[in-house]
């Protein structure tokens, strides 16, 4: 078997002093260290190599030949000409840190990596990664927990990164992933990141050139209308046109922007811009209960109405004077109260052009959908948000209990506002079938379709236990997500006010810096991985550094998000020509 | 046991004992101390004027120093032992150019210049059988030091001892030591001491593995302006005989003279020491220089000017032969240490005829550049070259036990018999 060439693992450091299973103190030079950095320990066993790695969590200056510090210090107060001699020598750093686990060669002779449950040798050699000459090692050793199809960043080894990227895997998506961070970590920057690769990744399969297994679509609430043009200097809309007519064509459709008032949008993006607009008849009761509160009565009230009058319910109780027979006074009013936000808004219209079927179509068909609700009521986008992920799962909740296109109409009629149905029926079952466009034609599993990926922002607003003790949707899915392929996409900067149902269904944390002490616990709490221990470390995490949990990995990632503008430079040549190239051509690349 | 350590009987009988110290020994004392007082205050008594914390020396300059340690039950073999012994040389630069004091020269050039890395391990062992532990003695003694031939160790202490009048063995046949020639002649023979105990022969292996390792350093390129060793320059005279009654005080006469010769200074600096009334001299020093002074006090022998100190006449170890001793202290929260030059050199180098003030100018500019060394933090008012030699070379409790598993499983390794090699009263738990 191939062994390794440490050399290649970076710097010696120094040396294993105490631990156990989980924490381990090394001792090593007084260099630079921070709180956060990677060392490797390289440990070899009756001719078994395994390379254990330990994430510094706390340091402390520790002077060799000296049992009592504060008795030096004190002599060096009190008697001003004394000094500390050989001080680069004597001067050791005692480090306590977490061991994240360790890597080692399978049978195959391929690395794998494992939980900690076993300890490094004593006085084992302790490697710091260097830049350049650990990357290969690094990115060999950690294949297992770095791979998949999206691209979030590198990894991070103190202040430092290694040339070794960090993916989330396409499959893992619709088991929900979560970004959590304070104001300013990065949250924005790193959401642009994830179209881009989401992009990328599109773009890779249409052109052959990635191996893997799912299209990704993703609708992105952008609530400052950043990300078409971007925090800093780029935006996705540069993407788009540094993309050739066919690539933009086959890899973004139509359009990608969707916003309330399309003239107020730049020129150039408006061209691939639609404006948002929903029926009324597209919105069912349920919508509306995911996202605020109702009392009993209001209930029955709206499912009487609904019952009756189906698609035209919200229409009917706008246009109502009196509170009907059987309903207790006031109802009425306090409905009508709480629909004033809908009777009111531009994009939840009572009749006209909705967008909700071209919204259905792009995500069936693997597009990314920017949407910007900065111009919007909180309580319209999170209406929006609802009403989109309610009918994609409506859709493919009724694909999934049919076994043919014939079973599919029963199914998908019964759960969805008939006029919406009539309206994309036709593109469903082009969509869902194979084998023909015939009533007896058999039906794809969801699971072989696009991972649909929805955004949800300022997610405590309702994501919070009281909504999610109602019927909502969210909850729905967080259970359900994975069966439909369909995951959510949580932005929060809290996570203790979130609820407990969506907590645990998610599976990817991705925790950029945290506001405060109970944040920190709480995402501790909440990581798919064990990182307790880490608080020193969120203390010390600045914008765009990440720790990204999940768990079908064993390690806990430290990443440093790229700037966007920084990846779109690199990665601009990219676009061109790239669908539409020839084989030959690609060769040349 | 305990019950009679709480008894009253024993608290009484521990006052009596130091009833009587404080009658026979203290009162004497007192008395000889008093009439040396004013001689100590006014002539021997001085303070060391510190260079400035940011002091730059033009040339700056080295400093080595020779610690060791040892264990002379490694193993137990029926009757025979094993001892095992370390010794560590650090050579420091005084850096003061760079602002790093007393930065530890690269182990590798240490290592480069004295041939073994540092710190360095022996073992030796030695069995009951008549005349063994001499032999093996002086096998060791041979094997470890850089001078084996009995003439070159032998001659040096007494060219110092007659000040020169016996320079050759040929002087040596013609003096009053002829008849003692054939016991001159072999490391072995000078081994004269009757009573080898245990304890006696680690000792001596142990003087000697540090000496010959401060003779490593002399013999190198690195030429220290210092070498400082651990312990007090005393010698074992054999009575009758009139010469070191143990090799080790040949060996330190040859070292002295080496480092005269090299021009090192020697100095040899101890903790511990056994000079009476060092508290007061102390007490002194902070009357008359204040508490925080920093100073050192010369303790005469009957050669010097103005003769000996009552106080030491009947010890007759203070002074040792051939060396100088002085107390000093350069840190208030301290007690006093101890350290002695080679004689010899301090009449060359130190000591003017006949001008107390020039010799104090010496005395002066010597322990300034001593109390500059001794200013790290972590070992205040002791010199740090020496500190640094101790940690290196020390053999903890728990570097013991694990050296002995080494030698049970070495044994075991090497298919031995399994002899236990702890003591027997372990077997018994005793
Ligand atoms: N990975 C990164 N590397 C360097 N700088 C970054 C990174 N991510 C974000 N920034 C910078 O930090 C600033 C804030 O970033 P961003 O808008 O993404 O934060 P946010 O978490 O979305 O904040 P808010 O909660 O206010 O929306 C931006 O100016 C951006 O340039
Ligand atoms: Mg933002």
């Amino acid at each position: 078997m191939m062994t390794l060439d440490k050399d290649n693992l970076g710097e010696l450091y120094g040396r294993v002093g105490v631990g156990d299973q989980s924490m381990l103190g090394l001792m090593g030079r007084n260099q630079d260290i921070s709180v956060g950095e990677i060392f490797m320990i390289y440990s070899e066993r009756e001719g078994h190599e395994r390379v254990f790695f330990f994430r510094v969590l706390g340091l402390q200056n520790y002077l060799r030949q000296v049992d009592d510090i504060g008795r030096i210090a004190s002599t060096l107060m009190v008697e001003g000409d004394s000094y500390l001699s050989g001080i680069d020598r004597n001067k050791l750093l005692s480090i306590d840190g977490k061991m994240l686990g360790y890597a080692e060669r399978d049978a195959g002779g391929d690395w794998v990596f494992r939980s900690p449950r076993r300890l490094p040798d004593h006085l084992a050699e302790v490697y710091r990664p260097v830049p350049g000459t650990s990357d290969d090692a690094v990115r060999d050793m950690l294949a297992s927990q770095t791979g998949g199809e999206v691209f979030l960043g590198d990894l991070q080894v103190g202040e430092e990164t290694l040339d070794v990227p960090v993916h989330i895997p396409a499959e893992f998506l619709p088991m929900h992933v979560g970004i959590f961070g304070a104001t300013g970590s990065g949250k924005s920057n790193l959401m642009m990141v994830l179209i881009k690769s989401i992009i990328d990744n599109n773009m890779d399969r249409l052109s052959g050139e990635s191996a893997g297994r799912f299209n990704v679509s993703a609708f992105c609430i952008d609530p400052h209308d950043e990300f078409a043009q971007g925090v800093d200097t780029y935006g996705i809309q540069d993407i788009v046109e540094t993309m050739d007519a066919k690539t933009r064509q086959e890899v973004l459709g139509d359009f990608y922007y969707l916003t309330t008032h399309l003239q107020a949008a730049p020129r150039e993006v408006r061209r691939y811009g639609k404006e948002l607009r929903i029926l009324w008849e597209e919105i069912k009761p349920q919508d509306l209960y995911s996202i605020m509160d109702f009392t009993g009565q209001m209930y029955a009230f709206i499912d009487m109405v609904y019952s009756r009058a189906r698609g035209d319910w919200i229409a009917e109780i706008l246009d109502m004077d009196d509170d009907p027979d059987g309903t207790p006074k006031g109802t009425l009013r306090a409905v009508q109260r709480r629909l004033r936000f809908v009777d009111r808004s531009p994009i939840f219209i009572r009749s006209g052009n909705s967008v909700l079927g071209d919204i259905f179509e792009s995500m069936e068909t693997g597009r990314i959908l920017v949407v910007n609700t900065s111009l919007m009521s909180d309580m319209e986008q999170f209406l929006l948000t609802t009403v989109v992920t309610r009918t994609l799962s409506d859709l493919r909740k009724a694909l999934k209990s049919s076994g043919n296109l014939g079973d599919f109409d029963t199914q998908a009629g019964m759960r969805l506002p008939s006029s919406f149905f009539k309206k994309v029926r036709e593109r469903a079952r082009a969509f869902y079938g194979f084998g023909g466009a015939s009533d007896s034609a058999s039906v794809k599993d969801p699971r072989s379709l696009p991972v649909l990926l929805v955004t949800v922002e300022e997610a405590p607003s309702i994501l919070n236990p009281e909504l999610m003790r109602g019927q909502s949707v969210f909850k729905d899915i967080s259970r359900q997500g994975r069966k439909f392929n369909i995951g959510l996409l949580v932005i929060s900067q809290q996570v203790s006010v979130l609820d407990n149902v969506i907590l645990s269904q998610m599976n990817t944390e991705i925790n950029l810096r945290l506001g405060n002490e109970r944040e920190i616990k709480a995402c501790i709490e909440n990581a798919s991985v064990n990182i307790s221990g880490f608080q020193n470390e969120f203390r010390v995490m600045s914008r765009g550094e990440a720790l990204v949990t999940a768990s079908y990995r064993e390690l806990p990632l430290p990443v440093r998000v790229p700037l966007f503008d920084n990846v779109f430079e690199k990665d601009k040549a990219r676009y061109k020509k790239k669908v539409s190239g020839t084989a030959a051509e690609k060769h040349t690349l | 046991m305990l019950e009679r350590i709480l008894t009253k009987q024993f608290r009484d009988s521990l006052k009596a004992t130091f009833k009587d110290i404080q009658q026979q020994q203290d009162i004497r004392d007192e008395k000889e101390f008093a009439k040396d007082e004013q001689r100590i205050k006014e002539q021997l008594l001085d303070t060391v004027d510190p260079f400035p914390q940011d002091v730059v020396f033009d040339e700056d300059f080295l400093v080595g120093a020779v610690d060791g340690s040892g264990n002379d039950g490694l193993a137990l073999l029926d009757d025979v032992r094993v001892h095992l012994f370390s010794t560590a040389c650090v050579i420091l630069s005084t850096n003061t150019q760079s602002s790093e004091p007393f930065t530890p020269l690269d182990d590798t050039r240490i290592e480069e210049c004295l041939g073994s890395s540092q710190p360095h391990l022996e073992t030796f062992w030695y069995t009951g059988v008549k005349d063994d532990a001499r032999r093996k003695m002086a096998e060791y003694i041979d094997y470890i030091s850089s001078v084996s031939d009995p003439l070159e160790i032998v001659m040096p202490f007494f060219r110092d001892f007659t000040r020169g009048e016996i320079d050759s063995w040929n002087d040596l046949k013609d003096s009053k030591y002829a008849k003692y020639l054939s016991r001159l002649e072999s490391i072995q023979n000078l081994i004269s001491r009757v009573n080898l105990t245990n304890s006696t022969i680690h000792d001596q292996l142990r003087t000697i593995s540090e000496y010959a390792a401060a003779r490593k350093i002399l013999d190198s390129s690195i030429r220290p302006k210092y070498l400082l060793l651990d312990g007090a320059m005393s010698v074992f005279i054999h009575h009758i005989r009139n010469y070191p009654s143990m090799p080790s005080g040949f060996l330190l006469r040859e070292m002295c003279t080496r480092a005269r010769k090299e021009g090192v200074i020697l100095c040899a600096v101890s903790k511990t020491h056994t000079i009476p009334f060092a508290h007061r001299i102390a007490q002194m020093a902070a009357d008359v220089f204040g508490e925080t002074s920093k100073w050192f006090c010369q303790l005469p022998g009957s050669e010097d000017p103005g003769g000996g100190l009552h106080i030491t006449q009947s010890r007759t170890y203070i002074p040792p032969m051939l060396a100088v001793p002085y107390l000093f202290s350069f840190s208030r929260d301290n007690r006093p240490s101890r350290i002695d030059f080679d004689r010899i050199w301090w009449l060359e180098n130190i000591f003017v005829e006949n001008d107390p003030i020039a010799t104090r100018e010496n005395e002066k500019a010597l322990f300034r550049e001593l109390e500059y060394m001794s200013r790290d933090a972590r070992w205040y008012g002791y010199p740090v070259p020496l500190a640094v030699a101790h940690e290196q070379c020390k053999i903890s409790y728990q570097d013991i036990r694990l050296a002995r598993e080494i030698c049970w499983d070495v044994r075991q390794e090497m298919g031995m018999d399994e002899r236990r090699m702890e003591p027997q009263r372990t077997d018994f738990n005793l």
